[in-house]
């Protein structure tokens, strides 16, 4: 069963061609940096913009690199839940309308399974149940999978998800848009213990994530010093505030884990190509015999093949969205 | 030749049918928020109407707007992507156009005016035997007055205000504009596409964007939304 996968939900605008969930034929992402870069982050109207140009030609792109045409493909996946309003409506129009056209079924997929997904795409022998952590910048999120689609919600963040205060880190310390992978760079040279920043709600009993705190004191700690002409350790502040970021999301993974009594750790989205992030989730969950998987690096950020493969599992299930779909930008991940 | 013809710029779903001659059928389907929702059921709808299927369709026009940001953006990725799987001839049409095109005058200047959502502002355009005369206009609609120099043809929703407004503005035009309440018509979208269509005048379907015709400048997101992140 071919599918063909479709992600608008924030700054991408993807297609994907899936084969029984498994085999991906093509994966076509194109990234709106330029606009992100301008503008400093994600303007919902503008990304929508760039979606209702871009999306025809993703799609086009996906069929040629995949070597078919919609004469092949046996389905259509969308996401249709979770993300910016405006976003995720190009996306689910192109779905429907493809669906209508070639008389192919349709079904519209919540954006965090597709990150489930993303992992189980990237390691067949990921064993479920397991609780996956789901990290970027626009979510973060802990979710027992307890069978195949089946999920419970057992935190999220309260305010900032991480990879958005990487993001802002970043941009207070004058580095590049987006600041997950420059911060990942530049602490490789810094001393991870050279400041002491809050680990948030790390002893909480709670599996919530809370970032603003951690941000705000990162930003007062050096206000001063910048007001002063000071110049500032860049590499160390970096690797402190990412030592603290990655520590406080494997406590509360590892918290998750315990109170499930699972033994496998899935970590997936945006922030889990950081290898900092990998480094201590491996050594810990190698200590605490737990079996932890990361996707492959080009399905960590968001992407149509992870939201393909879970339109596969679904379709298996016998369910089906008919063409009145709608999208659902505060849904919770249900199911 | 058999064409569909959709616009979803204002706060109805306009789906008509045009076999290139007369109107098939042309209908308005309710839809403030839910456009998305219920537009591909409004268009089989309209089609069941025609007794037609949509592989009987022989191309297809897209209402690109000004209107609705929203609106437009759904409208435009339904009418390409249809085009595109369907693989039908597909043509762009703006809704200031095809709104004239249903005021039917052949030798009258027509100007349609559309609400761009917030307070007295318009987008609007004047034409004149179906052919544009001028630039877009985007702004006040008071401003708008001071362009009307001649007898007009007022045309599209909620005109009345807009008379009443121009004239308040410009009292000379009192004797000079004619009104004519019209919504956006997927008819309308349909006859102008199949006109060009027969002439040959495809597009790709892929490269049909909206017209917002308000620019999505930095400085108006910025403010309006903060910057996220
Ligand atoms: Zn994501």
């Amino acid at each position: 069963m071919l599918i063909l996968g479709i992600e608008t939900s924030c700054d991408e605008t993807s297609a994907a061609l899936v084969e029984d969930g498994n085999n991906i034929l093509s994966s076509t992402i194109a990234t709106q940096l330029d606009l992100l870069k301008k503008y400093g982050g994600v303007v919902p109207e503008v990304a929508a913009r760039r979606h209702a140009e871009l999306i025809g030609y993703v799609i086009k792109e996906a069929l040629n690199t995949g070597k078919k045409t919609l004469d092949d493909v046996d389905a259509v996946a969308v996401t249709s839940r979770q993300g910016l309003i405006g976003c995720l409506m190009v996306g689910v129009a192109a779905a429907k309308s493809i669906s209508y056209a070639r008389q192919i079924p349709l079904i519209g997929l919540h954006h965090i399974e597709g990150h489930i997904f993303a992992n189980i795409l990237s390691n067949p022998d990921l064993p479920i149940p397991h609780i996956a952590l789901t990290v970027s910048g626009g979510h973060n999120m802990l979710v027992h999978v307890k069978r195949n689609c089946r999920y419970e919600v057992l935190g999220a963040t309260l305010d900032d998800a991480a990879g958005e205060a990487f993001d802002k880190i970043a941009k207070f310390l004058g580095l590049d848009f987006p600041g997950g992978p420059v911060i990942d760079r530049l602490s490789k040279q810094g001393n991870r213990k050279a400041f002491a920043f809050p680990r948030p709600m790390i002893r909480s009993k709670e599996l919530d994530f809370s970032f603003s705190g951690l941000k705000t004191s990162v930003i007062n700690m050096f206000k001063e010093k910048i007001a002063n002409g000071e110049s500032l350790p860049l590499s160390d502040i970096a690797a402190s505030f990412q030592e603290a970021v990655v520590d406080t999301l494997v406590a509360k993974t590892i918290r998750a884990v315990e109170e499930k009594n699972a033994k496998v750790v899935s970590v997936t989205g945006g922030v889990s190509a950081n290898t900092r992030l990998r480094e201590v989730f491996t050594e810990t969950c190698k200590k605490k015999g737990i079996q932890v998987f990361f996707p492959k690096l080009s399905l960590c950020t968001d992407n149509a093949a992870m939201i393909a493969a879970a339109g596969y599992a679904r379709m298996k299930m016998g369910e089906r969205s008919d063409l009145r779909l709608n999208v659902f930008p505060n849904a919770p991940l249900g199911g | 030749m058999i064409v569909l013809g959709i616009d979803t710029s204002g706060y109805v779903n306009a789906v008509g049918v045009s076999d290139g001659r007369q109107v098939l059928v042309d209908q308005s389907f309710p839809a403030r928020t839910d456009s998305l929702e219920q537009i591909v059921d409004n268009i089989n709808t309209t089609l069941k109407k025609a007794k037609l299927k949509l592989k009987d369709v022989e191309g297809i026009g897209v209402g690109l707007g000004p209107g609705s940001w929203t609106g437009i953006k759904v409208g435009v990725t339904v009418g390409k992507m249809l085009a595109f799987s369907a693989e039908k001839p597909v043509c762009g049409i703006t809704t200031l156009e095809a709104l004239a095109y249903t005021a039917h005058s052949r030798t009258k200047l027509v100007c349609p005016v559309i609400s761009a959502g917030v307070g007295d502002a318009v987008y609007a355009a004047f034409y004149r035997a179906g052919v544009q005369k001028g630039d877009f206009f985007t702004g006040d609609v008071n401003d708008l007055a001071a362009l009307v120099k001649e007898p007009v043809i007022l045309i599209g929703s909620n005109i009345k205000s807009y008379r009443d407004i121009l004239v308040k503005q410009k009292p000379t035009l009192k004797n000079k504009i004619t009104i004519k309440e019209a919504l956006p018509s997927g008819a309308a979208v349909a006859c102008l596409a199949a006109t060009r269509l027969k002439q040959g005048k495809t597009e790709d379907p892929l490269s049909l964007t909206p017209l917002y015709l308000k620019e999505s400048t930095a400085k108006v997101f910025v403010n309006k939304y903060k910057v996220k992140k």
